[in-house]
């Protein structure tokens, strides 16, 4: 059995400055996701399309790379206790369902519209997501860091959704709570389309996780692991049903990305929980800034406004330098917290 | 058989030892043995307990019993840093308790230098040992009773007897755990060096059927699951063989612990008390 564009397909030959590239942004891309749960993955698809990678190539190797760096974060911060297994299955086979919802609206946006109009589509939703749900997750951290950023309270939103007795209710051991399937689906389909629409569904499933489920920032950031590794072997079952999964690619982006998803998962063990919600709105609000920035390109092609083709270039150069900034800058606070709490550790225990 | 190290607090730090025991030459002594760095904070607390009741003094003995282990001095570093932790929260809980406690570090056979100890001029009324001692080894050499603390782990039920394991401190960066680590390292290294060999090596071949889609979609997820694996545990070994591991103070599980799912049980509370077993 052969897949239908097998034939078709070109696969790029790598260099030395390809397989540097796709192990540095595998690297902070994985060290981002074992510390937020996900996040990395927007980053590789443009990356690997401006490295001269075919569109359903790219996502293809995006989504073969991205389940196995799951796991192996998710085995990690389960040795830590941060991972509800039964939390993340269960979402996550709602967030498949969701992934296929959102494939159907991205295919009608695309008939109706053509592919200009789906591009604004997906950038619109980025900026809409990013920009709403990252200031509210960056407004609560600077609450809970001025607050001391001990103890994190339940919000009142999940707290009453918990109260609510719905058949079948939940039992969840280590998110510590117990809340009714039903409040459960819509944040798990939720981050499927998301998923599906953005790359990146973690930025409404540990949001979502967070205030309306009521898990801590560091169960729900370990629980989106597994969220992500079951969209991501469904997701790469089907694209490798259709032969489009670059296996050298992968690998590449597997051999940086899981010493980065390792070390972000220990940087979780040290950090106060706070930090996870800083870092993830930090990069949330970059993003949403370098998405901003790639919309006139999509208006220009739709004739709804009239650039040069330089300015559009370098937007999009803009979009593509802002994005990588929004990773390292993510990266660089993991690692100067994790650090800096290492030393402090180190002290504690010598003095 | 020297004491390397003699530690006496009245000498160093303010005295410790209240008017009923003050310079009393003939003071009865407790020996509180073990052969660890760390002496079992059960074992000090039942030590001081029982010092403190009889108004004895404590004499605690660290004894290497591997004082030639051929790893150019480092478990002897490790041992005496041990011993310094180990001995400043002893001082510690007896500052609190005022009583007399004095420290020493021998090397040799447990049973030697028990023996030797209590044939000394001390008073030694009792030995206490602590985990990893054999009560047969101590008290075939000892002139006076010797003692295991035992603790039961939890409640009347599980009977296991058991010693807390200690993971603080400098044992618990202890050279075989980082050896493995090294190990693992090692062999997780070459073996996903191997596989990135095989795929890269033959690239065409790789490409041609990995590409065909079809069930030969098994291929490549068979593969990135091999990936997970290999390169999974080797870049856990690698950061833990550079000595980059999760914080002690979290790495347990972080959850909340203070809402309770349903109404709280009562259950009966764990019997946690010391043991005392003798050896008559």
């Amino acid at each position: 059995m052969h897949g239908p564009v097998s034939e078709v397909i070109q696969f790029i030959d790598l260099n030395v400055y390809t397989i540097t590239f796709l192990f540095l942004v595998g690297f902070i891309g994985g060290l981002v996701s074992g510390f937020i749960g996900s996040g990395g993955a927007f980053v590789l698809t443009p990356g690997m399309m401006s490295l001269g990678v075919p569109g359903t190539v790219a996502v293809a190797s995006n989504m073969c790379h991205k389940f196995p760096k799951a796991l192996v974060g998710a085995i990690k911060r389960y040795k830590y206790g941060q991972v509800d297994i039964k939390l993340g299955l269960i979402m996550g086979v709602f967030a498949e369902i969701g992934v296929q919802a959102g494939i159907m609206v991205q295919k009608y946006i695309l008939d109706r519209w053509g592919q200009a109009g789906s591009n604004l589509y997906v950038s619109f939703i980025f900026v809409l997501v990013l920009v709403t749900v990252g200031s509210f997750v960056m407004r609560d951290a600077i609450t809970m860091k001025r607050a001391g950023g001990t103890s994190e309270s339940v919000p009142s939103l999940a707290k009453r959704l918990q109260r609510i007795e719905l058949w079948p209710m939940l039992t969840l051991k280590t998110a510590n709570l117990r809340i009714s399937l039903w409040f459960l689906v819509p944040v798990a389909v939720a981050t499927g389309m998301l998923a599906a629409t953005i790359a990146v569904g973690g930025f409404i499933g540990v949001p979502g996780l967070m205030y309306i489920i009521g898990a801590t920032s560091i169960v729900a950031s370990a629980t989106e692991l597994v969220i992500a590794f079951v969209m991501g072997l469904g997701g790469t079952l089907i694209w490798a049903y259709y032969g489009m999964v670059d296996i050298r690619l992968v690998m590449i982006i597997l051999a940086g990305s899981l010493f980065g998803v390792q070390l972000g998962a220990i940087g979780t063990t040290y950090v106060k929980e706070y930090m996870i919600k800083y870092v993830m709105a930090t990069i949330m609000l970059i993003v949403a800034v370098s998405r901003f920035f790639a919309i006139p390109k999509y208006l220009n092609e739709l004739h709804l406004v009239l650039l040069s083709d330089g300015a559009v270039k370098l937007m999009t150069q803009l979009s593509f330098a802002i994005m990588c900034f929004a990773l390292l800058v993510g990266a660089s606070i993991i690692l100067s917290s994790l650090f800096k709490a290492r030393r402090l550790e180190r002290i504690a225990a010598n003095g | 058989m020297v004491a390397i190290e003699r530690r006496d607090p009245s000498a160093s730090s303010p005295p410790l030892l209240d008017h009923r025991v003050e310079h009393h030459q003939d003071r009865p002594y407790i020996l509180v043995v073990t052969r660890n760095g760390h002496l079992s904070e059960h074992v000090m607390d039942y030590a001081l307990n029982v010092a403190y009741r009889l108004g004895y003094g404590i004499v605690t003995v660290h004894v290497d019993t591997l004082p030639f282990y051929k790893d150019s001095g480092r478990r002897c570093r490790l041992f005496a840093a041990a011993m310094e932790e180990s001995t400043a929260l002893f001082r510690g809980k007896a500052k609190t308790k005022k009583v007399a406690i004095e420290h020493l570090r021998e090397e040799g056979k447990v049973g030697v230098v028990v023996s030797r100890l209590c044939h000394a001029k001390k008073r030694i009324e009792f030995v206490i040992i602590d985990k990893g001692i054999r009560l047969g080894e101590v008290a075939k050499h000892s002139p006076v009773p010797v003692f295991p603390v035992i603790t039961t782990n939890q409640g009347q039920r599980k009977r296991t007897l058991i010693h807390p394991p200690n993971n603080k401190g400098v044992t618990a960066m202890s050279t075989t755990s980082r050896k493995r680590h090294v190990k693992n390292c090692f062999l997780f290294g070459t073996l996903t060096t191997g596989l990135y060999a095989a795929v890269f090596a033959n690239q065409d071949v790789v490409m041609t059927y990995f590409a065909k889609g079809g069930l030969f979609a098994v291929l490549p997820v068979a593969t990135v699951f091999a990936v997970s694996f290999f390169h999974g545990n080797f870049t856990s070994a690698f950061w833990s063989a550079l000595g980059i591991e999760a914080s002690r103070k979290t790495a347990a599980p972080r959850v909340e612990q203070d809402r309770p799912l349903t109404e709280p049980v009562v259950a009966p509370r764990p019997d946690t008390r010391p043991r005392l077993q003798l050896n008559a």
